[in-house]
Order: C-alpha cells, then sequence, then structure tokens
C-alpha cells in the first residue's frame, strides 16, 4: 500500500472508532452547540436593570422627577430595600449603588445654589460600577438640560455614525467570537483522546510493529478528527446563522480556506498534545487551559486585545483564535478586503503546518529507528 | 470494628490521591495559571482604542482639538493622514476603531458663531466599545468647547454628582476577577478529580475489591470524599494566596466565614462529580461531561461579566447556579468583609442544593455499587 492509502485507512479506523462510543459522539457535537448557545445568549457586557437603591430625604416634587428619571430607562431597576441604611443594601446584595437626595436638594437647585447627589457605588464589580457612575453622570445632565435648570452652549457637534453594526447588538460580537472559541477546543480535545487511548490500552505498541510510518498514522488521525471538527464547525455555523441571524457579507471562498486551516490548528496541536502525553488525564491538562485560556482570554472574544497586559500580549500573537476571529468578524459583520485577509490565512496555515511537522517528529522519536 | 476498618481505608485513599502526580499540577499550576491571566489578560475598561483623524482645516483649534482628543487613556492617535479612502479602509479592516473627519470650514464657521459639526466614524462590531466610544467622544468634544469658548456664560450645573465607589475605591480589575477565578477553578477541578479518580479506580477494576472488604458503601464514599475535600481546600487556598499576594486582593471577612461558604461548595462540586462519575463508561466520557457542566456553571456564574449584564431566561437559570452563589459569598466576604448573618440568603440556596445533590450521589453510587 501507498503512504496515501495507509493514511487514509488509518483515518477510517480511527471514524469507525470514535463511532463507537455512543455518549462520546452525541457529546462532541452536543458541547460545541451548548457552549455556542451559552456563549450566545448569556454572555454579554451591556448591563440592564441594576438594581438600584433610592434614599429621597428630600422628598419634593424635583427629587420625584428626578427619581422618575432614573427608571425611565432599562438600565436600572428599584432594589426592594426600603429602609433607611444607605450602606445596608450594597453589603446585602440587594442593591449596586444607592442614590442619596439630601434634604435641602429642591432648595438648593430653586436658589440656584449647587445641590449635591451622593452616589455610593459597590465596586466590587467594576464593570457595573462604571456604568453607574457614567449614566448618572449622563442622566443629571439630561435631567438639568430638559427642566431648563441649565443651558449648556454647545459650539462644536460630533455627528457619530456606527458602522457594520447600527443596532449595537452584542451578540453580532459575541457570536463569532465564539464560533472560533468552540470550533478550536472541542476537535482539539478528541484528537488528543484519540492518540492517548492508543498509548493507554498499548495498541500504539502494535502499530509500530506494522510497516504504517509516523508520518502516516498522524496524517491519519489528523485527517479523522478534522472531518469529526469540520462537521462540529459547520453544525456550529448553521445554528448561529439561523439563531442569531448572522449575514454573509464576505467572500465565502477565503473563509472557508481559513475556516479549514483554522480548523486544522487545533486538530494538529490535539495531535501533538497525544505525541507528547501518556494519558487522557494529561492530555486533558493540556489542551484545557491552552484551549479555555489561550482562546477566551488571549483572543479578543470578551474584551479588546489591546487591553492585554505587555509580557502576555505578546503571547496572544500566537493564539489562532485571535486571527480567526477576526476572520469571522471580517466575514459576517464588516464585509472583507481580500488583503486583509490574506495575512490571517497565512499564519493559520503555517501554524498548522508547523503542528504537524512537530508532532511527526515526536512520533518518530517515540519509534525505533530502521537500521 | 467499624472504625478499625475505616480509617485502614482513609489512608489508602489518602496515599493512593497523594501518589498521583497529576493531582500537584491541578493544585498548584492551574490556581496559579487562571489567576495570572485573568487577572492580567482581562480588563473590561475600554481604553487605547485605536483613533484615526482626517483634519481637512489644519489650524491650531483643529490641532488643539486633535491634542485634545489624544491626550487621555482611551484614544490612540493611530492614523493621521488626509486621505479618506484610506481611514475609511482602516475601520474596516478592524485597524482603526474611530475615525473623526473634520471639514475644511470648521474654523470658519466657529468664527461666525455658528455650530460646526465634525463627523464621528465608529466600528460597531464591539457593541459595547462603541457604546463608550462615542460617549467618550461626546464628551472630550462638549469639553473642548467650554474650554474654546472662554466668553460663553459661565454657569455652574445646581445638581452635582457625587460618586463614590465602595470596597474597591480603585476599580482594580484584578480585585474582581480573583475570587471569581477561585470558584472557577474549584468548580473545573473538583469535579474533574472526582469524577475521574472514581472511574479510574473502576476501570483498574480494583472497586470491585474494595466491595469485598468488610465496610459498608457509605464508608467507601466517606473514605473517598474526605481526601478529595482537604485536597480542594488546598487548592483554593493557593488561589487565595496567590491574589492576595500578586494581586493585594484584600480579606476583610473572617477566615471562618470563608472556610463554611467553601466547605459547602467543595461538597457541591464533589456530588457532581460522582453523579457524573456513575453516569459515564470510561474517562472520555467523564471528561466531556464534566465540561459540559462546568461551562454553563462558569458562564451563569457572574464571575466573568455581571450577573445583570446576563440577558433574562438566562438570568433566571442564574438562581440554579451555585457558584452563583459561591462567587457572591467569597467577593462579599473579601471585598466588603460581610459575616454569616448578612451571607445566609446566598448560602441556604447552596445547602440546599449540596443536600440534594450528595443524597442524589450517594444514592446513584451505592446502587452503582450494589
Amino acid at each position: 500500500m501507498s503512504g496515501f492509502a495507509h493514511i487514509l485507512a488509518q483515518s477510517r479506523k480511527e471514524l469507525i472508532q470514535f463511532r463507537r462510543d455512543k455518549l462520546s459522539v452525541r457529546l462532541a457535537f452536543l458541547l460545541p452547540v451548548m457552549a455556542l448557545l451559552m456563549y450566545g445568549f448569556a454572555t454579554r457586557l451591556e448591563a440592564k436593570n441594576i438594581p438600584i437603591a433610592i434614599f429621597n430625604f428630600d422628598n419634593s416634587k424635583l427629587s420625584r422627577e428626578y427619581i422618575d428619571r432614573i427608571f425611565a430607562t432599562t438600565d436600572f431597576k428599584p432594589s426592594l430595600y426600603t429602609g433607611s441604611d444607605i450602606t445596608y443594601p450594597l453589603d446585602n446584595e440587594e442593591a449596586k449603588a444607592s442614590i442619596v437626595i439630601l434634604p435641602d436638594f429642591s432648595r438648593n437647585v430653586l436658589s440656584g445654589k449647587t445641590a449635591k447627589i451622593e452616589i455610593l457605588i459597590d465596586g466590587s464589580d467594576i464593570n457595573n460600577a462604571r456604568i453607574i457612575k457614567n449614566s448618572f453622570f449622563a442622566l443629571t445632565y439630561f435631567f438639568l438640560t430638559a427642566n431648563h435648570l441649565y443651558q449648556p452652549q454647545t459650539i462644536i457637534e460630533p455627528v457619530s455614525r456606527i458602522w457594520f453594526n447600527p443596532g449595537r447588538k452584542e451578540s453580532l460580537f459575541i457570536v463569532p467570537g465564539a464560533i472560533a472559541v468552540v470550533s478550536w477546543i472541542f476537535p482539539a480535545l478528541l484528537a488528543a483522546f484519540a492518540l492517548v487511548r492508543e498509548k493507554e490500552d498499548g495498541t500504539i505498541l502494535l502499530v509500530y510493529t506494522t510497516s504504517l510510518k509516523a508520518y502516516e498514522l498522524i496524517l491519519g488521525k489528523i485527517l479523522a478528527y478534522f472531518i469529526v471538527g469540520f462537521l462540529e464547525f459547520t453544525l456550529v455555523l448553521l445554528i448561529a446563522i439561523v439563531i442569531f441571524k448572522l449575514e454573509l457579507i464576505g467572500n465565502i471562498f477565503l473563509f472557508s480556506l481559513n475556516s479549514i486551516f483554522f480548523i486544522l490548528t487545533g486538530v494538529a496541536f490535539g495531535v501533538l498534545i497525544g505525541t507528547r502525553t501518556n494519558n487522557q488525564m494529561a492530555a486533558l491538562q493540556a489542551v484545557g487551559p491552552v484551549g479555555f485560556l489561550g482562546n477566551m482570554l488571549l483572543s479578543g472574544f470578551i474584551y479588546p486585545v489591546h487591553n492585554i497586559l505587555y509580557p502576555i500580549s505578546l503571547l496572544s500573537y500566537l493564539v489562532p483564535s485571535r486571527y480567526f476571529i477576526e476572520a469571522l468578524r471580517n466575514f459576517f459583520l464588516r464585509g472583507d478586503s481580500i488583503s486583509n485577509h490574506l495575512g490571517i490565512t497565512l499564519f493559520l496555515f503555517c501554524q498548522s503546518l508547523f503542528l504537524i511537522f512537530v508532532s511527526i517528529k515526536n512520533m518518530q522519536n517515540m519509534q525505533l529507528k530502521d537500521n | 470494628m467499624l472504625y478499625s476498618n475505616f480509617f485502614p481505608l482513609l489512608k489508602k485513599e489518602f496515599k493512593q490521591l497523594l501518589r498521583n502526580r497529576q493531582l500537584l499540577y491541578f493544585l498548584l499550576f492551574i490556581p496559579l495559571l487562571q489567576q495570572v491571566m485573568y487577572c492580567l489578560a482581562l480588563d473590561p475598561q475600554v481604553k487605547n482604542l485605536n483613533l484615526g483623524i482626517i483634519d481637512y482645516c489644519n489650524t491650531d483649534i483643529t490641532r488643539e482639538l486633535t491634542a485634545y482628543l489624544t491626550n487621555n487613556e482611551a484614544f490612540l492617535l493611530k492614523f493621521h493622514k488626509n486621505n479618506e479612502l484610506e481611514l475609511i479602509n482602516k475601520i474596516k479592516n478592524g485597524d482603526l476603531d474611530v475615525g473623526i473627519i473634520i471639514n475644511p470650514d470648521f474654523e470658519r464657521n466657529l468664527k461666525a458663531n455658528k455650530k460646526s459639526s465634525i463627523q464621528v466614524l465608529i466600528d460597531g462590531v464591539d457593541a459595547n466599545s462603541a457604546n463608550i466610544a462615542s460617549g467618550y467622544i461626546g464628551q472630550l468634544i462638549y469639553n473642548f468647547s467650554q474650554l474654546l469658548n472662554p466668553y460663553l456664560p459661565k454657569q455652574a450645573p445646581v445638581i452635582k454628582n457625587e460618586a463614590t465607589f465602595l470596597y474597591n475605591p480603585g476599580l482594580i480589575s484584578a480585585w474582581f476577577f480573583s475570587p471569581g477565578v477561585i470558584g472557577m477553578v474549584l468548580t473545573i477541578i473538583g469535579i474533574l478529580v472526582s469524577s475521574s479518580s472514581l472511574l479510574r479506580e473502576r476501570e483498574i477494576g480494583t472497586l470491585d475489591q474494595l466491595l469485598m472488604a468488610p465496610v459498608t458503601t457509605g464508608e467507601i464514599l466517606m473514605a473517598k470524599l474526605i481526601p478529595l475535600i482537604i485536597v480542594l481546600f488546598i487548592n483554593v487556598i493557593i488561589g487565595l494566596s496567590i491574589g492576595f499576594i500578586f494581586f493585594k486582593v484584600p480579606f476583610k471577612g473572617s477566615f471562618i466565614d470563608f472556610v463554611i461558604v467553601t466547605f459547602i461548595a467543595i461538597i457541591i462540586v464533589l456530588s457532581i462529580g460522582i453523579t457524573l462519575a456513575t453516569v459515564s463508561n470510561n474517562q472520555r466520557q467523564a471528561m466531556l461531561m464534566s465540561f459540559f457542566i462546568s461551562l454553563p456553571l462558569m458562564q451563569l456564574s457572574g464571575a466573568i461579566a455581571p450577573l445583570e449584564s446576563i440577558p433574562e431566561p438566562f438570568q433566571t437559570l442564574t438562581y440554579f447556579d451555585p457558584l452563583r452563589y459561591y462567587v457572591i459569598c467569597i467577593k462579599a466576604v473579601l471585598l466588603k468583609g460581610a459575616d454569616l448573618s448578612i451571607l445566609w440568603p446566598q448560602i441556604l440556596p447552596q445547602l440546599i442544593m449540596a443536600v440534594i445533590l450528595i443524597t442524589l450521589s450517594s444514592h446513584k453510587f451505592r446502587k452503582q455499587l450494589n
């Protein structure tokens, strides 16, 4: 048999073996879908309905109007707390901020003096804390101008246009990232498990005794799990397009090319770990952190890449998702220019080639040399 | 008689667990890695946005405006040429987050006391950053126009907000992530270690031998659980120390309260792990299943992003997530110095879940053994 036939036979054997474990097969497809839905539906940055406790010691028409203004949007909702201890609701998780309106509020405002509104914010939730502070400044400003208490002279007016995502839907930002994260981790895990299982069961020794060469074994495994990975990716992509109403506006050929190389980087990484580790637990320990920490934290999936601190930010250049997430966002949101994609394609291609090469080298070192 | 059999069994479990080299990795490396990565790599603050400016007017005022817009943490000037096509392309490619175009008649309008407008183009792909960027630009331009025109009637606004941040006055992001990561690491590792240690014994076949020993199934389970509880507890303490040493996360509450809430959380994750072990046939299944469980537990816990930002049906689901309560509890103990009298509404649901899960898992375990 030629090398190519060996590779095909090896990957066929691998797929048959994979299909036998019904629960694993089901999980292999259920897990990415569940992860996608989890990220797509439940991961947001913009907070809504933040509970706010109000302490209105003034109780005038003006202060009541101000309070109505607070709850006029969906940003905030009133806290259930009705006592008079201003830090109590913050200590008890009943509110994220306490607003204190002092007794002389309306008297001061009406006589033209500056009235203070005290805002105590729970800083342990940093994201919410910033949102609350900024919203209240905007809200007070709006309240003042709406009630003709303050007429700022604006001579420069910004005319803003928000491109690509005019409705500012966060799902359109999160979902492409989620597609990348799940279609890297799960194929990588499965590929690593497959190779390590041969070691655990001892069947790898049988492989060594055959005429199968190291590169044939590695490429066979990669081919098998590339097929599995590509099916997972297609499933996740279809579900994302249908549920989150993504529009395909980029170049489909380039996108497919990027997808293929991206999945290849995942599978090749899994196989590489498989050659280096000796049991499934160890394989998981290597793929898990790289997959979850690398792909989620260093790829710009949730928070922008340029926020990562310096020495760690260098690592992010090695993370394939960083590039593929850009490709996905280009494809679904921005519409891409070819020049922008070639760098991504080139990186993913080179990385998968490198990983495959190292896996084959590792495998060769494990086998006895032919003399 | 009963005790003399239980303690040797416990000793055996301890030895078996400590011989496992991977445990060391789980105990030391994972908390270290996760703490460092989360606290250093994740920063929810919107800053260093790439800004491009086209200044067709190019006078003193517009140069001053350019300096004013970039002289802050929020924006970095990455493009400053008079090439509209290039600017637009750079925004399309994602190289620039915000583009500003100042028209040639900007100064003329200002001098004629007309309103001058400037065009602001924002890449809306990252909806959250786009929102904040748009707000920043509006604020900066407003402040600039106040500076520009000293002859405008100066009038202080009659209502002033005074915001105070409690518990984390510097809004340090590590203080937010570190306690959450302790909970996440406990969940991942607790479920994995307990399910795989049970499954290993079943795969090797030594579980059958244990059955023949003169101990009850309850004792077998207890002997398995006690070393795991201790090991996971050490894991939590390591995560806590890393946060304390590297990121100076405060510990305002009492250590006893911390131990109590952590103990309940450990019981919960161990029970989940045991239940998983009883429904899976091999280690691969158990590992995939443990991902299947820990992922939503982490996503719905509020450890990464605030609970209030989770959209409705899912926000209700968070009430069924034991990790949600644990993360709230340790944040409150560490940052707010809360005690049990305040935390009981968070502990009660955890306790109920612990009782249900431990009953379920020990029932499943016994059924499988008998």
